[in-house]
């Protein structure tokens, strides 16, 4: 993996952009150059930006038949060489799920960013929830570790895109940026910096593009026309990419390197952000616009002499285990507001012995803040 | 702590609150604000009440949508009367579209009635841009941003053929913003 600075696509300084058309100045900063996808409320105005703004910067855009085409088309390109991403919602965001698989056993670099909506089903196509948290962690079958993060901001919408690839290069992993209706709809001001930090896939002519039987890091990876005899199969394959479908050893191998590649690694990849946590006795646990509600309150109540904290979780996979134990050991209760039926809620329980109160919200609105200070309140 | 307002715009879907809004948002930025901005989405923005919901503040914004409106700007009477409900306690100015909009007596609530829709269709011979003259005229009362940063905002947000019949809209509100009221 090589590091380098470049210089910004747009103009340095302030925008008003939605969260969006933030991810398609974020793709676009970070080096990608290939999207495919199929337009889906509420995320669709990424894919029109991107349309429009490829011009500029000679990068391929293609609108495909459906979802799972879309996949498939990122995940080809990827192995062109290609720095690659697709944005939907929950419904296109199901199809993909073999193709995520096949991305994740394949070890390919991309970026799937989920604006989620009121599901399941096709649900409410307008409005916001958080649902598909599960479906990122667990959607495709078999054991495989991936990333997700949580914007809160369009700042984040476009930042987190840019770390999306980053992260997507370093470990060689299908990254997910969980976006919300009412953070992509959000237009909010959102700083470009002169320069990117950029991260690019290993490459090492002739080295095995699937790790070896010892190695518990991340491949090179070569891409297509690159010179090298290069096998990209979905089934369990060797170091070499040759297909190994019996092979018991060969299998647990691959498995296992897949998955510790993303979880020996978790502590530089997870990311959260405390506020007032110190003297904590009620600690609310967040993310995504939620996180903004909840800030809002905290803060409020703070104002009022209350010793309430929060903790913001940036990434939601690989989970943040060990500070949400830590916290765990201090507060007397931990709230989670939540707009889906507890996903996250069921995570932090496995780490803590103190109590955890849900509010779990699903009606396709926002949580408020005035409702998060109304519970937080009965509780102290 | 800096100063933090809340500013909503209502109306008919179609009447152009969601671009009145945003070209708000921007020239915000442009006076070196923090800002966020939401809108209707979907059926709602297409008829039915539109909102176009700005928060402007001289620090980061925690909460990104309207709580309660320091600066109701209505051009409907039905969008007037869903959002009157919602005004800040203390201090809410209300701007209305005089034709649009009978206001309902409220204490504590200074509202100012403004001839934008009248002035759009005999003035500017455009029955669309009486949301220019709104927003004009609700900055010349407000003062919210600068005069100079709205009108590049409208210039950066507006098609070209339609960028020279919106500017002069704006003036126009401006002017009457100026004229008819001006609380200090």
């Amino acid at each position: 993996m090589t590091r380098r600075k470049i210089d910004s696509t747009l103009s340095p300084g302030f925008y008003y952009f939605s969260g969006n058309e933030a991810v398609a100045e974020g793709a676009i900063a970070a080096g990608c150059r290939y999207y495919a996808g199929y337009p889906i409320t509420p995320s669709s105005e990424t894919m029109e930006r991107i349309s429009i703004r490829f011009k500029d910067v000679d990068g391929v855009f293609i609108q495909m038949e459906d979802e799972i085409a879309s996949i498939c088309s990122v995940i080809g390109a990827v192995w062109a060489g290609a720095k690659a991403m697709t944005v939907t919602s929950g419904p296109g965001f199901s199809l993909m799920q073999e193709g995520i698989g096949y991305a994740a056993l394949t070890e390919t670099p991309l970026v799937i960013v989920d604006i989620q909506r009121a599901g399941p089903g096709t649900g409410q196509a307008t409005r916001v929830a958080s649902g598909d948290l599960m479906q990122a962690k667990w959607g495709s079958h078999g054991d495989y570790q991936t990333i997700a993060l949580s914007p809160w901001s369009v700042q984040e919408m476009y930042d987190q895109t840019i770390d999306a690839f980053n992260l997507a290069e370093k470990y060689r992993v299908p990254v997910f940026l969980m976006g919300e209706e009412a953070i992509g709809h959000l237009r909010e001001r959102m700083e470009v910096k002169p320069t990117v930090d950029i991260f690019d896939r290993a490459k090492k002519p002739g080295a095995p593009p699937f790790g070896t039987n010892q190695d518990d890091g991340i491949p090179p990876m070569p891409a297509f026309g690159e010179g090298e005899r290069l096998l990209v199969t979905g089934s369990t394959h060797n170091e070499f990419g040759i297909r190994k479908t019996d092979d018991p050893e060969v299998h647990a191998n691959l498995v296992t390197r897949i998955n510790n590649k993303i979880l020996k690694h978790r502590e530089s990849i997870i990311k959260t952000e405390p506020y007032y946590l110190d003297d904590a006795e009620i600690i609310v646990v967040a993310y995504g616009f939620t996180a903004r509600s909840s800030l809002f309150a905290v803060d409020r109540l703070r104002k009022e002499g209350k010793k309430v904290g929060l903790l913001r979780l940036k990434t939601i996979w690989p989970f943040a285990d060990g500070i949400i134990h830590q916290i765990g050991r201090v507060a007397k209760k931990l709230f989670v507001p939540e707009m889906n039926r507890g996903q996250v809620r069921g995570e932090i329980m496995k780490y803590v012995a103190c109590e955890v109160i849900p509010y779990n919200q699903t009606n396709g609105d926002i949580i408020h803040p005035h409702e998060i200070m109304k519970q937080v309140r009965s509780l102290l | 702590m800096g100063e933090l307002k809340q500013i909503r715009f209502c109306g008919f879907g179609g009447q152009g609150v969601v671009l009145a809004g945003t070209i708000l948002g921007y020239a915000a930025i442009k006076d070196g604000k923090w800002v966020s901005g939401s809108n209707s989405y979907g059926a709602q923005a297409r008829g039915g009440s539109a909102r176009s919901e700005v928060v402007i503040s001289d620090d980061p914004i925690k909460f990104p949508h309207v709580i309660e409106s320091d600066i109701l700007v209505a051009l409907s009477q039905s969008a007037y009367d869903v959002y009157i409900k919602n005004v800040a306690e203390k201090g809410a100015l209300v701007i209305y579209d005089d034709l649009m909009v009978q206001p309902s007596h409220l204490r504590g609530v200074q509202q100012i009635g403004v001839p934008a829709t009248n002035t759009a269709i005999h003035e500017l011979e455009s029955k669309q841009v009486a949301n220019m003259v709104m927003l004009g005229a609700s900055v010349a009362i407000t003062r919210i941003v600068n005069r100079q940063a709205l009108i590049s905002s409208v210039i950066e947000n507006v098609a070209e053929r339609f960028r020279d019949v919106n500017v002069k809209a704006l003036e126009v509100g401006y002017k009457l913003g100026e004229d008819h009221c001006c609380p200090e």
